[in-house]
Order: structure tokens, then sequence, then C-alpha cells
């Protein structure tokens, strides 16, 4: 019988990266969660994880950050254990099915190796909820036990959360990651949620950051650099001229400049060329006596009102006054008739 | 035959009226036009089997194609349709009545074979075909073909570039770019901000949503129009009518100051057209009621929703009850596949394709203006 340095207890330091090449090696020993990697309930056992040997070491070879740490006794080769620890052995390739079948034999090698290497500090009457966990894993697959989310997890498993670490098996990491396992989502502050955060918080204020700036240049750049306005001022003609128009009568002459003087009874005004449809310029037809806008077909009476097509209100005046006997039209004062404006004094003459 | 032709082109290109020019100026009045589209349209669609067959096909080719040219004879069609502007509207009736009848073609093979229980013509077909050299061979050979095409039209016809701009000269009529004449046309109907905002945000939306509504599998893949009539139909009528249609409306029918013209009408800007448009609120008082239209609230309701309450009540009848009616009645079967809110969002798309047209057919025919006017807060639908 050839003997040989067998792990005989397991554990994880502090610092794992979660980074899954220990449980690739070894997936009926460890299992890599969320944010930590736990031993498998099944292999706190001495005798699950002697055979095992090969492996573990293995992982904890490959591990990136050297957090596997294990513990050897000196014992048989698996070649040589008795019939029970042999079967034990075969999930040595780590395969599934091969591991139900060793923990579901599991007792046995318990009873025994306590008798042979009183000094493993495991349990010697196997704890019923580990128990319990152990069947729920075999009859799920093996790798089921711990699901990754509270809600999925076993009573058994919770129950052993919810144990003081005392009565749990000698390894206060684990029973430090069980308690997070089973109390997710009530964990309190971690480091890993403080980096996540703070990282959130500064990517979402860059991005507010980077908005409000191209904001304020995208508004800078819809205001024109130089605004260079004509004067909205146009000294028309002489009162004269437009006095002598006959009632009706539209002048087109300041057309060019955005407006037609019109006589509308005894009173001028300067009425806007802008459709107030969609603001293409109507045409004077003097033969239909009414403007009619080529875009869309809207039509106005000779004093601005809309009667055709979809333009929705009259053309709009100017403000109009007589200033030295010359008229004056300012561009910049407008008045609606349907607001009532187009009573105000400032919008005719009177002639 | 060569009589006809003589005939038909001593006729179209005498440059007088006579009876056959006004009977065709008369069906180009826009209700008749647009009225005798849709009825082409859904004769072609329950006939499809029989005048997509080639023969059918070719003699409505030539026919139109001897129509067009004779009617160029005519010195308003022609000078309509040699507008360098308008030379893309003639290839657009020729290659969408061509793709209209090739796909329509396939679909009438394939229902004949899905009866007669044999495969559908695209089963088993493997049309794919390598990137290299097949794909890049023809996309080469269409870029050089594009090429040349392109530079024989800007060498051929002339650029429309006019003078710079002058408030003093407007062009009249003022015509938006050929593919823009249905938006142009629809504009003349609706307010800016319906005709030119939520109009075209509906269509988008609608586009966007066509995967949503209509699940049905069927036709994917291959042409069929005895499995799919409603929904071909539908494209049918927004693209063909309420597109293309509207395309030739803006090029043909609309003269100058916006007006209707018939093809061999000349356009005259001085053409009396009466066109005194009234609202809802007007016929309903006025008319109807026989009194003033309301000048004050009631209530707590302001002057314009008592003024416009009838065409408030008509315009929510027709978009909350009558989805409702359809709903137990036409589209009974449809609705209960879709579920409420597929239903609702299908039935609201389609009721406002179909307000377009209502509308316009109104304004053609009663110059009816907006059923609900509220110019105080440029609500006009």
């Amino acid at each position: 019988m050839a003997t040989k340095q067998l792990v005989a207890k397991v554990w994880i330091e502090d610092g794992c990266i979660v980074c899954d090449a220990c449980e690739t090696s070894a997936p009926t020993v460890f299992q890599v969660t969320d944010d930590s990697c736990v031993i498998r309930p099944e292999a706190l056992n001495a005798e699950f994880t002697k055979p095992l040997t090969d492996s573990i070491e293995e992982a904890a070879e490959e591990c990136p950050v050297d957090v596997i740490k294990f513990e050897t006794v000196a014992g048989e080769a698996p070649d040589a254990a008795p019939e029970a620890a042999k079967e034990a052995a075969e999930p040595a390739p780590a395969s599934a099915p091969a591991a139900k079948a060793a923990t579901d034999k599991s007792p046995v090698p318990v009873a025994k190796a306590a008798e042979k290497s009183p000094k493993v500090p495991v349990a010697v009457d196997p704890d019923p909820s580990i128990q319990a966990l152990l069947r729920a894993a075999t009859a799920r697959g093996g790798a089921a036990a711990i699901s990754r989310s509270d809600e999925h997890a076993t009573a058994a498993l919770q129950s052993l959360g919810k144990k003081p670490a005392s009565e749990l098996p000698p390894d206060g990491r684990q029973a430090k990651v069980m308690a997070a396992t089973t109390g997710r989502g009530k964990a309190g502050v971690t480091r890993r949620g403080v980096l996540a955060g703070s990282a959130c918080g500064v990517g979402w204020l860059s991005v507010a950051g980077t908005g409000a700036v191209s904001g304020l240049a995208f508004q800078r750049f819809m205001m024109p650099n130089v605004s260079e306005e004509e004067d909205p001022r146009v000294r028309v003609g002489p009162l004269e001229v437009f006095a002598s128009m006959a009632p009706g009568e539209v002048n087109e002459v300041t057309k060019p400049v955005g407006f037609w003087i019109i006589r509308v009874e005894d009173r001028l005004s300067a009425l806007n060329i802008i459709c107030t449809h969609l603001g293409c310029i109507p045409s004077w037809l003097p033969n239909d006596r009414k403007f009619k806008c080529p875009c869309h077909g809207s039509g106005f009476r000779p004093n601005g009102i809309n009667f055709e097509g979809p333009a929705p209100r009259p053309l709009e005046r100017f403000r109009i006054s007589v200033l030295d006997g010359i008229v004056v039209v300012d561009r910049s004062k407008k008045f609606q008739w349907e607001k009532g404006d187009w009573d105000n004094p400032e919008c005719f003459i009177e002639v | 035959m060569t009589e006809m032709l003589s005939a038909g082109s001593s006729l179209l290109a005498a440059d007088d009226s006579n009876a056959i020019k006004d009977a065709i100026n008369a069906l180009c009045a826009p209700h008749w036009f647009f009225i005798l589209s849709c009825a082409s349209i859904t004769v072609f669609m329950v006939g499809y089997r029989r005048f997509t067959k080639p023969g059918f096909a070719l003699f409505a080719v030539v026919g139109f194609t001897v129509f067009y040219a004779l009617s160029a004879l005519d010195s308003d069609f022609r000078s309509i349709i040699a507008k360098p502007d308008n030379v893309p509207i003639t290839m657009m009736i020729y290659l969408v009545g061509f793709f209209v009848w090739l796909s329509f073609r396939q679909a009438a093979i394939n229902d004949q074979n899905t009866e007669m229980g044999r495969p559908l013509s695209e089963a088993g077909s493997d049309d794919k075909v390598l990137v290299w050299p097949d794909l890049v061979y023809i996309e080469l050979i269409a870029l050089v073909l594009c090429m040349v095409f392109l530079t024989v039209w800007s060498v051929v016809l002339r650029a429309p570039l006019e003078q710079p701009a002058n408030p003093s000269v407007i062009p009249n009529p003022s015509k938006a770019p050929w593919y823009f004449l249905g938006l142009q046309e629809m504009l003349v109907y609706f307010d800016p901000w319906i005709a030119g905002v939520l109009l075209p945000g509906l269509v988008i939306v609608g586009l966007i949503a066509v995967p949503f509504i209509d699940k049905n599998p069927r036709g994917n893949g291959y042409y069929t129009l005895r499995e799919r009539p409603f929904a071909i139909g539908v494209f049918m009528f927004g693209f063909v009518i309420l597109w293309v249609v509207l395309i030739v409306f803006g090029t043909f029918l609309r003269g100058p100051n916006w007006n209707f013209f018939g093809p061999y009408e000349f356009w005259d800007p001085h053409r009396p057209a009466a066109l005194l448009n009234i609202n809802l609120a007007e016929i309903f008082w006025v008319q109807w009621l026989g009194r003033g239209i309301p000048m004050e609230g009631w209530g707590p309701l302001p002057t314009f929703m008592v003024r416009e309450a009838p065409g408030i009540v008509l315009l929510s009848f027709y978009f909350f009850v009558v989805p409702a009616i359809l709903r137990y009645t036409i589209f009974r079967k449809l609705g209960a596949q879709m579920g409420f809110v597929r239903y609702a969002l299908m039935s609201q798309l389609f009721l406002w394709m179909v307000f377009v047209p209502i509308k316009m057919v109104l304004r053609w025919t009663l110059n009816f203006k907006y059923f609900v006017a509220i110019t105080e807060y440029f609500l006009n639908f």
C-alpha cells in the first residue's frame, strides 16, 4: 500500500477574484458565486476531498491569486483504498455523475475516516442539515445545491447559514461566505459595491456633464455671431401718394420690403406679405381682387381676411404712422385680427 | 388600328378643346380622379389573376404609352411632362406600375399553385449568390450604368435653376421637390403642424409598429394576395394612393395659385376659382340650426368649446366609438386575434390613414375646411 499526502481540508482565503478557474478544475469542490468562491458543503468532508487530491492541488496551483489553501494528511493511495473509499475515489476525474456515486456513500467513509485520522477537524457526527444538502445536491446533479440567488437556496443550506459559526465546520471564511450566501440582498456595504457604485456614479456624471456642455455649445451655435438686422422702420413715401388710393386698392410698391399698403374704407394699413399658413408669399390678383398663395392655395381678401385654402388666420398688419408728412411702417410690431388688434390706432392711418 | 391612332392623335393634338379632352379634363377633377384611382386599384386587386396575365399587362403598357404619347401632342400637357423637374414623374409612373404588376403577378401564380396543391414558386429555390464575384460584379455594373444614366441626364436636361430669390417675383405655382408633392398636397387640407409633423410622424411610427401590429407569419418569404388581402390592401391604399397618386396630383393637376387644372387645360393664373371654405361650426350653427355662431362660453366651457362642440363630438365619435363598432363588426376576427392594445394601435393608425382622404374629398366636394377650428390655439383638424 502506497502512502501519499491526501487533502483532508480545503479552504479559501480572502482575495478571491472570482475567476472560475478552480471550479473548472474541481467542480465538485469549488463553487464560484457572484462575488466569491465557496467550498461546496459536501467537500467539507475529508473523505470527500481525499480522492480529489489531484484536482484540488491542480486548482490551488492554477489559482491566479493563490488563495486556495489545503491541509494534507498521510493516507493510502486511492488504488489501495477500502472498498467504500475506492468507490469514493472514482469521482477523481471530477465528473458529476461520479460525484453523485461518491456522495451517496459518503456517510460510511466519514465514520471510517474519523477512526483512522482523528486529527482531521471534521464533525464526527455529520450535521443532518449537511446530509440533507448532500442529498439535495446529488438529486439535482451535484451542481445545483448552492444556487447563486437566495430564493433558490435549499432549506438545508439556509438552516446552515443560520447556525452560529462555532457549530459550523472549522473554516471561518467558509462561515462568512455561507452567511453572505444565505443572507444575500441584505448584505451590508461591500468593497465591490462601493467601487461599482462610485464607478457608476462617475460614469453617469460624466455623461450628464458631456450632455450639458454640448447642450450649451449647441445653444451658442444657434445664436448668430453677428446680428445685423436692418432697421425695421421703413419710410415709404409722402402721405399724399397713398391718401389718393381708392378704398379697397392695394399698393404693391413696398412688396420687396415685406408689406403691401392697403386702403380699407378710409384707413391706410401695412399688410404683411407672409402667408399665415406656412410662410410663402402670396400674389395680389387684381382681377380676382384677392391675395392668392402659390404654395397651398390660401386666399385672402383685399383687407387680409382669409377666406379660402388652408390659411388658419388673416394676414398680419404692421405698425404705421405719419412723420413729417412721410408714411413710416415699423415692421417690428405686428397686429393680428384674431386678437382684435386691427382697431389699434397704431395699426392704421385715417385719411 | 392606324386609323384609330390617327383619329386619336388628331383629337388630342388639336390645341382647341374638344369632346374627348373635355371628358378627360372632367374626369381629372380631384374627387373623380381620386375615386377612380381607388376604384381601379380595388378592381385590380379583386381580379388580379386576370389582370396580371402578361397579355393584359402588355396591353395596358402599350395602351398607356400610346395615350401618354398622344397626350404629349397637346401643348399644355407637353409643357408639364417636358419640364425637367417632372421627368422623374414619368419614370415613377412606369416603375410603380411595373413593380405592382410584378408582385401581383407572382402572388397570382403562387395563389394558384396553393389552390392546386402544388408547391410555391419560391419553394426550394436557393437565391443565395456568392459575394465575390457575383454580387460585386452586379454592383459594379449597376454603378457604371447609374453613372452613365445620371451623366446623360445631366447633359441632356437643363437643371431647373431660376434667378435669385425675390419676394416680388414668386414662382406660381411654387412646388416642392417631386417626391414631397404628396406632403404638399396634404398641407392644403390640414394645419401645418398636422400635415407637416403629426401625419408624417404617424406614418413613421406606424411603419415602425408594423412588426408589433402584424404578427401574421403568412406571406413571409413568398408572394401571396389570397392570404393577406387586408394587409396588402392597406399598403396599396397608403402607398400607391396616398403617396404616389398625390404626387401625380401635384404634378399634373395643380396649376397657378395652387388651383386644380385638367391635364389639357391652359395654366391661366387669372382663371377665377371660387373656393369659399366653411368650417363644420358654420354648417352646424348657421346652416342647420339657423342661428349665429356662438360667441360666448357656456358655464365653465370657453367659447371655442361651445363653438366647436359639433366637430369635437364628431371627431371623438370617429376616433373612439368607431374603433369599438369596427371591433364587433368588420374587424371581429382580427380584433379577437390581436388583443386590446394591438387592436387599439392598429385601429387608430388605420382611422388616421382614412381620415386624410375623407377630409380631402369633403374639401373638393363641399369646400369643407375644418371639423374643429380652434384658431385661438392653432388646433385645426
